[in-house]
């Protein structure tokens, strides 16, 4: 309902859990298509000879350019992946243990060509715009890529730090292949059941509707759980896959925690920034500049065609507003899954940004939500404009929605917003990185931990390995 | 034309190629610096461009002056006389309320105590902490940026002498420092305070001279960087008696007494090379000047990419040099005025709280919204200013009575949609009626205005972009990436050819900093 495709999940996970085992199953998303007001279009696909002469009919540089865009970003993804799947050093320490992953990362850095350590850097430090600006000419094309360096931020295609956005997503590997995005068959809730399943045969139990109403500690150790029916669990060891803010300003005392710690607990930024609206259609949207059916419907529809399109999105964010002209990743997931949607019928999901979870005073979104709705079909319908005759039904979801609902404070899909400064030994609160808090036996496992939001599952992995690190140290 | 030969050609003589060739020609070499126009001082000069009425032309307060710049050039010596007032800057607001903060913290929080108790008591650790950070980084800045391939056991040195300053601060503040640098600095602000326009005002530091707003990240680099040389949390007023031209005659000056040539009126056009290194220039009279270095203080695409055949270079670094961001943002407008202009904020006719920089743009939102129109090619109709009056505190720049103000208007974005000379004097209009709002009668006082658009600054100033800083200060941008990464040590591609600018770390601001670093950096070089 909320996700809606994968990407991100680390291949060692699928392996490790035997995901396919367990039901999963992923079904391919074929490339991106992307509407523009002129009656053009942009559509990349998966094969690349189709994108090659795609991106040549808009301009032959960029298709030259495209492919070795695709190798300099492999070699950023091979430089990065590691640091993704090892847990972030503490580098105000001393300990040799600590300096050696900082060495680490410096030799890996080092052993990169020129080429790469420039764009290395430069991805690490740039606005996706302005990255993608050394590369391309054709103006969709860039908003449309660029798109990747915004989603669950509050920046703009133009902010600097967005290119390292780009590249987070870039990563996305389906078993290993590089840049291939897809859906779960049964929806992403397919993922977390499979997932529940391989945890269940190893051992877990799981309880559902078993909400926490607060973590108990005692002489700065935690002890256990209280559930909201108030039953109480004592345990060993409790790790929270929930967002710092819940964790510790809603399950925890202030006085269980260290002043400094909670001030940085409250100024990790959420900063919701994004929406959806899944529709329930009767018939499939009929693009102006693709009349009909066809391959265009079964990836994603981008609704980008412009860099100044996408930026002057942002700046309504900026003040409160929800976008009137909105960045929308749309997926009809019913076209690759049919057991979605009753026969003829199909989903379509859209994903919208921005909008800001704070709305400029006077606005709520409980006021705004329906308002939210009629713009993200408006701006389908400015493209395809028989969405609005094919509607059967209507969700919106609003980052307060995602607050009160799913649990993510103020609607950040990231548990936490990705930018540098929220990152790696930094995320989510400087010195406590490793997964530990300043409670014993507490640890945190969600995505606002290193290494950050996306269906990824590396958080929880990292957490248990440090967490397991502990058991057998105390052992 | 006879070609004669020399030991040290400087091209350019900015307050950076002054800072070289002065230490060069104290180490023993006799450097000759060219400059283009009838004076020395590129962009810190002091015209008058009214009958009567000086002022500093672009630069109107300096970095401040490297203390081991004063001190090396004695530049007190060579008639230098710096004003610092009291009173760093003044913020006005709409509602007619004022803020200034004073060089003493204390004195400052009392201020700020008029809008916000809370703020008040932070003030001071702020600057402290700020100041702490800042020193550290003031060490960085003051080094060479280390080769990142290749690291030499100097190299090696520095870096570790930076990494145990570092690690001196203290967890809480070395992590503010590593938190801090990547963020917006709007978001550093609104952190550490609530009163709109103290965070404003502090903001305006981050954005200042670049392609960024405060809801930009990496804009609180920027603010680092500039608090590295100028600790006080809003910027101080580094004013000079005889406008910045002074600083550079007193620079001038000092360097010609350690033995260095001066020419001014000389352009020049082509930097020759042979075999991969730098033989000598080309003037635009024809004249050909010989030397066995060439160091350029003007910026690193115009030095590479203009004065120098691009053929000389591999394809690789001239595409990477071309990415290097500079477009500017920045308009400078100058206003002789017959009278002191009367600022409905200030009570009681004191007009002290103005010998500083006056601000304007009360809110983060305010300036950002004047960034937005620079994004879509616009100048900013409400624009973010900084104004100074510099003949409050040195009466000799104006007749009796009289005034003259120095404003940087910004955002003017140099790729403008349009035409900017059509557009020069809608930019004047539009400062003039912004300052109105503040000071009503202003618009009477007006004798004439002197309104420099950013396409000037390239065109008559050899900026190329308009970019003040020789390229955008920017997290990319910055350091070891200074102008290029792998070219941030004041070499370049071609051999004897050297760059001593603002495109090289540390750029930014009136500090000479770009030329004492280049200037140990070649004398190694030149002794090898």
């Amino acid at each position: 309902m909320c996700s809606y495709v994968v990407s991100l999940l680390r291949p060692e996970i699928i392996r490790d859990l035997d995901l396919p085992r367990h039901g999963l199953e992923i079904l391919p998303l074929d490339g991106t298509f992307t509407p523009m007001p002129s009656g053009d279009y942009l559509w990349r696909v998966n094969d690349h000879g189709k994108t090659h002469r795609e991106i040549a009919r808009h301009s032959r540089v960029d298709a030259e350019a495209y492919d070795e865009f695709g190798k300099a970003m492999q070699a950023m993804c091979r430089f990065v992946k590691p640091i993704l799947s090892m847990v972030p050093p503490d580098p105000t320490t001393l300990d040799p243990r600590e300096l050696m992953k900082l060495l680490f990362i410096g030799r890996r850095f080092q052993g990169m060509s020129s080429y790469d350590k420039y764009n290395q850097v430069q991805l690490m430090t740039m606005s996706a715009i302005d990255f993608l600006d050394q590369w391309f000419e054709t103006d969709v094309l860039k908003a449309t890529m660029s798109a990747s360096g915004i989603i669950g931020t509050f920046l703009g295609v133009r902010s600097p730090g967005t290119a390292y956005v780009l590249l987070h997503h870039y990563m996305g590997e389906i078993d290993g292949a590089f840049r291939a995005w897809g859906f779960a068959r049964g929806g992403t809730g397919a993922i977390s059941n499979a997932i529940a399943d391989a945890a269940r045969e190893a051992g877990v139990e799981i309880r559902t509707k078993a909400g926490i109403s607060q973590i108990i500690v005692k002489n700065v150790k935690a002890k256990g759980v209280v559930l909201s029916n108030g039953d109480e669990i004592y345990a060993d060891v409790v790790s929270s896959s929930v967002d710092p803010r819940l964790t510790f300003t809603k399950f925890i005392e202030a006085q269980h925690l260290p002043g400094d710690f909670l001030e940085d607990v409250n100024r990790f930024k959420y900063r919701g920034s994004s929406g959806k609206v899944n529709m329930a259609l009767d018939g499939l949207p009929n693009f102006k500049c693709m009349p009909g059916p066809g391959a265009h419907l079964r990836g994603a529809i981008s609704i980008s065609p412009s860099v100044e399109y996408m930026e002057r999105a942002y700046d309504d964010a900026k003040y409160g507003n929800f976008s009137r002209h909105p960045y929308i990743d749309m997926v009809i997931p019913s076209l690759t899954d049919p057991s979605v949607a009753p026969p003829g019928k199909h989903v379509l999901s859209c994903f919208v940004q921005y909008a800001p979870y704070k709305l400029r005073p006077g606005l709520t979104w409980d006021d705004q939500k329906e308002a939210f709705g009629d713009t993200v079909v408006n701006t389908i319908a400015e493209y395809a404009p028989n969405i609005k005759d094919i509607i059967l039904h209507r969700q919106v979801v609003t980052p307060l929605d995602l607050e009160r609902e799913w649990g993510l404070s103020e609607g950040n899909i990231f548990q936490g917003e990705l930018s540098l400064e929220q990152l790696f030994f930094l995320r989510p609160v400087p010195g406590w990185a490793q997964y530990r808090t300043p409670i014993k036996n507490l640890y945190m496992c969600g995505s606002a931990t290193h290494p950050g939001g996306g269906i990824m599952g590396a958080n929880g992995r990292l957490a248990a390995l440090e967490i397991l690190k502990d058991i057998k140290g105390a052992a | 034309m006879a070609s004669q030969t020399r030991d040290i050609v400087i091209i350019g003589g900015g307050h950076n190629g002054l800072v070289t060739a002065f230490y060069l020609a104290k180490a023993g070499y006799k450097p000759l610096v060219l400059e283009r126009s009838a004076q020395v001082g590129g962009a810190a000069v002091t015209d008058e461009f009214h009958p009567g009425f000086r002022c500093s032309t672009l630069a109107h307060t300096a970095g401040p002056i490297l203390p081991s710049i004063l001190r090396d050039l004695q530049l007190e010596k060579h008639g230098l006389r710096l004003i610092t007032p009291d009173v760093c800057v003044t913020a006005l607001s709409p509602d007619g309320r004022a803020l200034s903060l004073y060089q003493d913290s204390d004195k400052s929080a009392q201020e700020i105590a008029a809008f916000s108790r809370k703020d008040a008591a932070k003030y001071p650790e702020f600057g402290q902490s700020l100041g702490k950070i800042a020193k550290v980084i003031g060490e960085a800045l003051a080094t060479t940026p280390p080769d990142i391939d290749h690291p030499s056991s100097g190299d090696l040195w520095s870096m570790l002498k930076t990494g145990r300053a570092i690690r001196k601060l203290g967890t809480k503040d070395m992590f503010r420092l590593l938190r801090w640098g990547p963020m917006a600095v709007a978001d550093l602000a609104s952190e550490c305070f609530e009163t709109e326009l103290l965070r404003a005002v502090i903001a305006a530091r981050g954005v200042f001279g670049t392609f960024l707003g405060p809801w930009s990240a990496g804009s609180a680099l920027v603010l680092l960087i500039r608090a590295a040389g100028d600790p006080h949390p809003a910027g101080s007023a580094a004013l000079a008696a005889g406008g910045m031209g002074a600083v550079t005659q007193a620079m001038a000056s000092a360097a010609k007494a350690a033995g260095a040539e001066i020419r001014t009126g000389a352009e020049v056009i082509e930097i020759r090379v042979q075999n991969g290194a730098a033989t000598g220039v080309l003037l635009s009279t024809g004249e050909e000047i010989l030397a066995k270095a060439v160091i350029s203080n003007a910026d690193p695409k115009r030095t590479l990419l203009k004065l120098t055949d691009p053929t000389h270079l591999s394809p690789d670094f001239v595409q990477k040099l071309q990415h290097y961001r500079g477009n500017g943002t920045v308009a400078k407008v100058n206003l002789a005025l017959s009278g002191l202009p009367k600022f409905t904020a200030l009570k009681n006719g004191d007009t002290s709280p103005l010998k500083g920089r006056i601000h304007i743009g009360h809110e983060i939102d305010y300036l950002e919204r004047a960034f937005d129109e620079a994004k879509y090619g616009n100048f900013s109709r409400q624009p973010y200013l900084e104004a100074t009056i510099p003949s409050l505190t040195d009466p000799t720049l104006a007749p009796e009575g009289k005034h003259v103000m120095s404003i940087y208007m910004q955002y003017a974005p140099y790729k403008l949609k349009g035409d900017w000379e059509e557009q020069r004097n809608a930019l004047g209009q539009t400062v003039v009626e912004t300052l109105a709002q503040y000071a009503p009668n202003l618009p009477e006082l007006l004798l004439t205005h002197q309104i420099i658009t950013p396409l000037d600054l390239e065109e008559k100033y050899g900026l190329t972009g308009g970019q003040i800083f020789h390229g955008e200060l920017a997290l990319d941008q910055f350091f070891t990436m200074r102008p290029l990464l792998d070219w941030a040590r004041y070499r370049t591609p071609i051999e004897k050819l050297y760059l001593c600018g603002s495109g090289t770390h540390p750029g930014a601001g009136l500090t000479g900093g770009s030329g004492a670093n280049a200037a140990r950096e070649i004398l190694k070089e030149l002794k090898k």
